[in-house]
């Protein structure tokens, strides 16, 4: 991970349906800032305006007010190329597996990388390539009818789908919502790999503080349209007070390890990862049970 | 084949015609095709379809919200008439359905294919008639229309409706055994 | 550019703006029946008075319903461009049309007579009246409203075996999906934007080409659809629902005085607007 920034957003705002009576301000006031090669989550309840922020990043929206500069282009200027910006800004929306049209796999995965207008042997390569960072076999996928797949699979397709442009860039809208626990894991990580392995810097919307703890180095917590906090999941879920604050919720682990302070325990709440907290207990017990064999003993 | 409205058969009208009632106020509906229009419109395909796979009822139904919603979202006189709006879009899913009942014995793409052509062009024809008896348009005027705006427009359905159909049937795999990118260069 | 993708947004099927008047509070099917009756009014009227009488009703219309008048004018305006065209062609065209009368102006085959002038301001009048009155229908009838007052009138079908319940479920649902088929919509467009989707490419000749374009839009909207109307199928079917069976309805529906009233006033309005031998 680099100090150079990808993204920076300063006061974003947006209003839907500007001017008419049913106007509704969806962003006011959002700055982030992004490096190369981060993993970001952004959480926050329903209507916080996660959605309407993603959207700005490819250029679905233009920013009203404010500004946005990915990879030093500035996304208010109306003469950006969009298409190049979508190509380095790849956007999965949530459920993306109701977006698949074609027949066959390989040709629903190289539908964007022939839109771009590459030659059939790079469009082969990035399918390939594609394919196989999401855990699709080519040669044996790649024929196969998309209607006989799970929903988990589906999903592999349509995220392969995005990444056949190759982004710089991922942005995922709730990439794990609906699916089964397994699914759930391997796409997870996938996604992990693709940001630590293939270096993509990835952005990502999620209700699940797990799954943040697992994958993002940062997160941002947004409420009414506003960023109101950010740091790593570590700074953030180990306070208690911003927990509360701001309505964030707590992780399990992290609920575990209160529970255990608040009844007397030393533990230590920043390290709240499943084998960490399994350790910790284990630490506990094993001096409770001391004591309990002293006391005997005596 | 039976008879009357099942359940089936009540929400897949329903929804059909939602999206016939969507492709006419969203510019969804329009392909932009060489024609006098401007573009070819798809509007009519809901009806095909519902008659190919429903059978004629829900085709007429179909037809039915599509021409009363093409009535009251009329932005040209012509259409304001219900005779010209309404009446004809009827006959579009009911005749692509008989279409399709007589070819399918034959070959199942082609009688999806000809009643996608035959329905956009009973729409075009029949239009363009009832403009005639009442007075908007000559005879002339109207075949020039009818050849000119009709036939992309039966191809853009044709094509439409052949993808649509084949992607529910879950029997497109069987067109295109291999994609693209499959062969080696 | 921002509001290319906004369509759920422009979209004004089943607009309803509550405003409790007298014509909000007439029952369904009558105001329906009326309306009918007032449209065929207006598309056989075809004098110069009548049709400016009309023209001044439909505008009380909204006085009465008490709705902003530039509702019925914002339905208005897409359609003037065509009207101006059609007015045109109409002028030129149809003079051949009405012969034995006063020739205004006549140059090569343009032949303008009185009658192709009265053809040409008679039809433009006309438009904008059905344009104002079927806004004030929609925008002073909710569509639970509509459908039921569809039922109400289709009743007497039931006699010819016509499934008149099973006929205004399916108008319900079609109604009920538009929005959440133009949300699906609204995303698709944006999903496969994002995936380098241009709409609109190539050239003007490849039919096929345009049309297959439009592939990665339609064929998901008709396949949610399609799984959308399995879900709605199972959730009736487990339900009980079965077709041709006698419903009670939870809301009541009762057809008060004032309601014949209205469908007697418009009757005669729109005979006398027919038959009255005006002078212009």
């Amino acid at each position: 991970m680099s100090e150079e920034k990808i993204i920076e957003i300063k006061n974003l705002e947006y209003i839907y349906m500007q001017h008419t009576p049913l106007e509704h301000q969806a962003l006011s006031g959002i700055n982030m800032e992004v490096n190369r090669g981060e993993c970001i989550a952004i959480i926050g309840h329903t209507g916080s305006g996660k959605s309407t922020l993603i959207q700005h990043l490819n250029g679905l929206m233009q920013p009203q007010k404010g500004k946005i500069i990915v990879d030093g282009e500035d996304l208010s200027d109306s003469n950006v190329d969009l298409k190049a910006l979508r190509r380095k800004v790849g956007l999965v929306f949530q459920n993306p597996e109701s977006q698949i049209f074609e027949h066959l796999i390989g040709d629903e995965v190289a539908y964007g990388p022939f839109k771009l207008g590459l030659p059939l042997n790079e469009v082969r390569k990035r399918v390939k390539w594609a394919m196989e960072m999401v855990g699709l076999s080519f040669n044996e996928m790649k024929d196969r009818p998309t209607y006989a797949l799970s929903g988990g699979q589906k999903r592999k397709v349509a995220l392969a789908g995005v990444l056949a442009l190759k982004p710089e860039i991922l942005v995922l809208d709730e990439p794990t919502a609906g699916l089964d626990p397994y699914s759930k894991n391997e796409l997870l990580e996938k996604i992990k790999k693709l940001n630590r392995e293939e270096k993509i810097t990835v952005i990502f919307i999620s209700h699940n503080l797990e799954e943040v703890s697992f994958l993002a180095h940062r997160l941002y917590v947004l409420a009414n349209g506003k960023n109101l906090v950010d740091g790593t999941p570590n700074d953030l879920f180990s306070n208690k007070e911003i927990l509360e604050k701001y309505k964030i919720g707590t992780p399990d682990s992290v609920d575990i390890l209160y529970k255990l302070k608040d009844a007397g325990f030393s533990i230590n709440p920043r390290l709240f990862d499943v084998s960490c907290v399994a350790a910790q207990i284990f630490s506990i017990l094993s001096t409770y049970q001391r004591r309990v064999t002293d006391d005997i003993s005596v | 084949m039976e008879k009357g409205l099942s359940v089936r058969r009540i929400v897949i009208a329903g929804v059909l015609g939602a999206i016939a009632i969507l492709l006419g106020v969203s510019r969804l509906g329009y392909i932009p095709v060489p024609t006098p229009a401007g573009n070819a419109t798809i509007m009519h395909v809901p009806a095909i379809i519902g008659g190919i796979i429903e059978g004629p009822i829900v085709g007429l139904i179909i037809g039915l919200i599509f021409g009363v919603s093409s009535f009251l979202d009329a932005t040209v006189p012509l259409f304001k008439d219900p005779l010209v709006s309404i009446f004809p879009r009827l006959f579009i899913g009911v005749i692509a359905f008989f279409v399709y009942f007589g070819f399918k014995r034959f070959n199942e793409y082609v009688a999806i294919g000809a009643a996608g052509f035959v329905g956009s062009m009973t729409n075009t024809i029949l239009v363009l008639g009832m403009a005639v008896i009442r007075g908007y348009f000559t005879l002339s005027v109207a075949l020039g229309v009818a050849i000119a705006n009709g036939i992309p427009e039966a191809i853009v359905a044709l094509i439409v409706t052949l993808a649509i159909v084949t992607s529910w049937k879950k029997i497109g795999g069987s067109i295109k055994k291999k994609s693209k990118i499959s062969e080696d260069i | 550019m921002t509001s290319r993708f906004e369509l759920t947004r422009n979209i004004t099927i089943g607009q309803y703006i509550p405003t409790g008047s007298v014509i909000h509070q007439f029952e369904a099917s009558l105001k329906l029946l009326s309306f009918a009756i007032l449209v065929v009014g207006i598309a056989i009227c075809s004098s110069y008075t009548g049709n400016l009488i009309l023209l001044a009703f439909s505008i009380a219309l909204f006085g009465i319903a008490r709705i902003p008048i530039h509702y019925g004018i914002s339905g208005i305006k897409p359609a003037l461009p065509f009207m101006i065209i059609l007015s045109l062609m109409q002028l030129l065209f149809y003079g051949q049309a009405a012969q034995g009368e006063t020739t205004l102006f006549q140059f090569g085959f343009i032949l303008i007579t009185t009658s192709s002038v009265q053809l040409v301001i008679v039809s433009a009048m006309r438009f904008i009246e059905i344009i104002l009155v079927s806004s004030v229908l929609t925008l002073s009838t909710s569509t639970t409203e509509m459908t039921h007052g569809l039922e109400h009138l289709l009743k007497p079908l039931k006699y010819i075996k016509f499934p008149v319940y099973e006929f205004s479920l399916i108008i319900t649902i079609a109604i009920r999906f538009v929005p959440t088929f133009a949300m699906e919509m609204e995303k698709l467009m944006k999903a496969q934007a994002s995936r380098g989707a241009e709409f609109g490419t190539g050239k003007w000749w490849q039919i096929v080409r345009k049309t297959k374009d439009t592939f990665p839009l339609i064929i998901p909207l008709f396949s949610s659809a399609m799984e959308r109307a399995e879900d709605l199928i199972l959730a009736m079917e487990s339900r009980c629902y079965t077709p041709g069976l006698k419903r009670t309805s939870y809301r009541q529906y009762k057809i008060a005085l004032r309601d014949f009233l209205l469908l007697i006033i418009t009757t005669l309005f729109s005979i006398f607007i027919v038959f009255y031998k005006f002078t212009y």
